[in-house]
This record gives structure tokens, sequence and C-alpha cells, in this order.
């Protein structure tokens, strides 16, 4: 136990890092808009940076709506959305939907964030007006493909809670060894004490 | 124990190793950084935030300004981003006639700063943003209605209504929180929908009663009432004059107050005929308004105007009348022969 946390704790803390960043990426290779679901984006308490990169140096647009917006303006478009993420491994599930192109959204009003940019496009989401949806288009009259989405999440305490699962995984393994160490002695004595007691004579 | 056998336990103590320490390596990361299930949509929750209803009024409110400032397709082009529905139809035939208007008349929107009063609750649609003027130098309070149909049609202006001196507006919920949309009449003197039904049947001409009106009496009415009899009896010589009220389908709006109460915003059209009399001829020349929309100097048979009338009532929760806050006219069409 101690020592799976110290692992553990030791792993976590070299992925954070001492800014205390989760990082998560994934790449979209499918033509479609890239969306990251209120399931993930309102995951956890705190800001999300979004950053949204074309290969192809293409206009991105990054755009945050409510979900029951982001959704009527998806329809049935093709879409790859990202529904969960896995810590510490830093990867995301995409899932694949939908077929045709999206409809011209830009002019809608639904977009509580909004972010353009060449090649790539970030924003920082923060909590508390979820459920949100962020949904990244082609900027421009190209198709969406090959699109690299990051997410972090930045809190500098979980560095230190990651080092103090470490610290008392490391505390509970040395008491285990040296509970075990003591014991394994006191079996190796008592073993010793049985081998001579034949040889005690009154 | 064999070699053979050593191998395989450590081998399995190592997997079992492996296994556990991902397992327990992913549980505590994710407990870690605290993910959690999304939190589920509010009904009552405001779709838009301040800032967002604000950049829409300062957007909307500019393209108004370049389209009464603007000729050609660029005015044209700023008139349909700023106004929708009857808002487009009146905001067009008001630059259309602007050369014909007096200039006071012509630009109630140039003001700058709206202020804005509420906005819609809840996710459904159609959604609505209330906001009001005043031009600097004085001048009545302009009451806004803007309006988006679906999520993707953004916020336009559906009406511009001119508020009726001393009518003041009660105040609507923050619009953080939003206001909510009256779709019925639960919990008001009076059924939006019935309310401007009536309120349109009682300044028919020929004059129709509408016994027990839920709605008191207002200079705006009086004057169409008073107007129409001036005309009809102007031209009983050469025709027969009869004008018909009727509210426009999708147009009436009715938000809830803070008390209670409602605003009911609507869109009356107003159809003045004149059916002229066997061999009667009238020059119309100096009724430029109608020249102008129907190119028409000289009608023998008949002719028309359409006016569309913009107007906001005040509305009781329990018990009482309906009160007038703004009313606006607006000539959008004629036709002659």
């Amino acid at each position: 136990m101690g020592i799976v946390l110290v692992v553990v704790g030791s792993w976590i803390v070299v992925k954070l890092g001492p800014a205390g960043e989760a990082q998560f990426r994934a790449t979209a290779k499918a033509p479609g808009s890239v969306v990251v679901a209120s399931e993930v984006l309102n995951s956890m308490d705190v800001p999300v940076r979004v950053t949204a990169t074309r290969r192809d140096g293409g206009a991105v647009r990054l755009a945050v709506a409510p979900s029951p917006d982001a959704r009527a303006i998806l329809a049935s478009s093709a879409a790859a959305t990202v529904r969960a993420v896995h810590y510490p491994a830093g990867t995301m599930d995409l899932r694949a939907s939908g077929a045709g192109a999206l409809a011209d959204s830009s002019t809608a009003d639904v977009w509580r964030l909004v972010d353009e940019g060449a090649g790539s496009a970030a924003l920082v989401v923060d909590q508390g007006r979820g459920p949100e949806t962020a949904v990244v288009t082609s900027g421009d009259a190209t198709a969406l493909t090959d699109l690299t989405l990051t997410l972090v999440w930045a809190n500098r305490a979980w560095f230190f809670e990651a080092l103090l699962l470490a610290t008392i995984g490391a505390v509970i393994a040395v008491f285990a060894f040296s509970d075990l160490w003591q014991g394994r002695t006191i079996a190796v004595l008592g073993a010793g004490a049985e081998t001579t007691t034949p040889d005690v004579r009154t | 124990m064999t070699r053979d056998g050593m191998s395989l336990r450590l081998l399995a103590i190592a997997t079992c190793a492996v296994m556990v320490t991902s397992v327990t390596g992913c549980a505590a990361g994710e407990a870690l950084l605290g993910i959690h299930e999304a939190p589920t949509a509010k009904a009552d929750a405001a779709p838009l935030t301040v800032d967002q209803a604000k950049r829409i009024l300062t957007r909307s409110f500019t393209a108004a300004r370049v389209a009464e400032t603007t000729s050609g397709a660029a005015g044209k082009a700023a008139l349909r981003t700023a106004y929708t529905g009857e808002g487009l139809r009146g905001a067009v035939a008001r630059v259309r006639l602007a050369s014909v208007r007096p200039a006071a008349t012509s630009s109630p929107l140039l003001v700058p700063r709206p202020k804005l009063l509420a906005v819609s609750r809840g996710f459904g649609f159609p959604r609505f943003i209330v906001a009001q003027t005043q031009a600097s130098e004085g001048g009545v309070p302009i009451l806004h209605l803007l309006t988006s149909p679906d999520a993707a049609t953004p916020y336009r202006i559906s009406a511009s209504v001119e508020m009726v001196p001393p009518a003041q507006v009660d105040p609507f919920d923050p619009p953080g929180k939003g206001s909510p949309l009256v779709t019925g009449g639960a919990g008001l003197a009076v059924a939006p929908a019935k309310l401007l039904s009536l309120y349109a049947a009682r300044m028919a001409f020929p004059v129709r009663e509408v016994p027990k009106p839920p709605f008191a009496a207002d200079s705006f009415s009086a004057q169409v009432r008073a107007g129409a009899a001036g005309v009809a009896k102007a031209v009983t010589s050469q025709a027969v004059f009869t004008q018909t009220h009727k509210v426009l389908p999708g147009s009436v709006y009715a938000v809830r107050q803070v008390a209670g109460d409602a605003l009911v915003f609507g869109v009356i059209e107003r159809t003045d005929t004149f059916a002229l009399k066997k061999g009667q001829s009238v020059n119309t020349a100096s009724n430029k308004a109608f020249a102008l929309l129907t190119g028409k100097k000289k009608v023998t048979r008949a002719a028309s105007l359409t006016t569309l009338e913009f107007v906001v009532l005040a509305v009781p929760r329990s018990k009482g009348q309906a009160t007038l806050v703004a009313a606006t006219e607006q000539i959008v069409a004629g036709s002659g022969s």
C-alpha cells in the first residue's frame, strides 16, 4: 500500500509539475467540428485553458456556449466530441458523430466566449456558468481536419497534495518495512532459540 | 520450489503490482483533481451574461444608426443587421419615407448607450432583450424589444416604441437572473393576446364598442379614433372610409416583472381604406407619403394605407385594467387604383 502510494504520488507529482497543471491532448483527424462536451469542460472546479491548433495553419474559431444552445447549433453535423479525460495518462476520448458540414454560426449570439486565429485559437473557460460546450470550427472556407486539442487545468494545490500523497506512502512503507524487518528478526531469533533448547541440560 | 515456478510467481506479483498501481493511480489522480459530473442546465438561468446582452445592444443600435444615416446597399445591409420582423418592416418604411417626413421624427434611435432593462430567462426560444434609450437633450424615452427566434439567429430589434408620458416601466428581475416570458394569461388580469386583440378591436372605424374593456382609456387610441372620424368626415362626399386594426401573429411578447405584473409588446396593423364613390377622382399628390409608396398622384376607385402600430401595455398581476406605456405608428405601405 505504502509503495503503491509512493509510486502513484510521485507519478502525479512529475505529471503535474510545480505549477500543478493537468494537461490532456487529443488529435482529431476526421473532417468536421471538434467539440468539448460539458462532461469534460465543467468536470473540474478550476478554469480550463482550451487550445485548438490546426496542422495546416488555417484559420481556427473556438467558441463556448451553453450546452443546450451548442447542441442546437451543431444539430446533426459531423463532429468529434471529447466525452472523457483520463488522468494521469493525459488522454481524451474522442467520439465521432453526425454527417455534413456545420452551417455558419459565427453570427449567432449564443457564444459567451470566442477566439479566432490563424493556425490556433485559445480560450480560458471559467467555471460556474455550466453546463457549457466548446466548439472548434474552421475559421475559413477550408475543412477542419487534423486538429490538436489541448485542455489544461491548473491548480498549484494539486502538486502539493500529490507530494503529500507520496510522502504519506513513503512513511507507511517505512513503517511497514520496519515492522516486517522486526518481525523477521524476532522470528529468526525465536527459531534460533528453539534449535538451542535440546542442548540445555538440567 | 523450482526455478520456473519462482519466475512465474515473480511475474504474477509484478503484474499485480503494475495493475494495482495503474488502477490506484487513475483513481487517485482523478480524485486528486476533483473530477466530477457536469452540472445540469438550470431552467431558471439567463442564457446571456450582462456583458453579452450589452454587446448585442451596442451592435444592434450601431447598425440602426448606420441604417438611418447611410443610403444604398450599406444602409440596407445595416437595416437587416439591426432589425427583424415588423421592426424591419417599419424601419425600411421609415428610411424610405425619410425625405417626406419632418427631420425631428426620422431618427428616434440616434441615441448612444441604451439601458439594458431585461433579458429572457431559460433556454427556450424565442428569447428577448428589453432596453430603453432616451435622447440626452430630452424627449420621450423609447422602449426597444430585441428578439432571437432560435440559437443560430442573432438578436435584432423587433420594436422601438416611444413611451407615452407620464407612463413608467416597473422593474424587471436583474438581467443576470433573467425575466420569464409569459406565454398564457396565468397570474395576470388579462391574457396578453386577448388584451391586444380587444385593444385593436376598440380602435376600429366605424366604431365598435368593446364592453368592459380590460384596458384604461389612453391618448394614443383616442387620437387614432378621433383621426379616423375626422378623415371619414372630410372625405364623406368623395369616398367611404373604413379603418381596421389587426394584431399581427407572432408579434406579442409579454415579459414578467418583479412584482408579478407583465409588460406586453405587440404590433397592430392598421388599414385605412377609401372606397371612392362613383365618378369621383382624388388628387393624392399632396399626400407625399402615399405618392412615394404607391407612385400614384390620382386615384379614381380605391386607395388604402397600411400603418404599423407598435404598442406596449402594462398588465397588472391579478385585477385592474392594463395601461398604455408606449405607442408609435409607422406607415409602411399603400395602394391605389
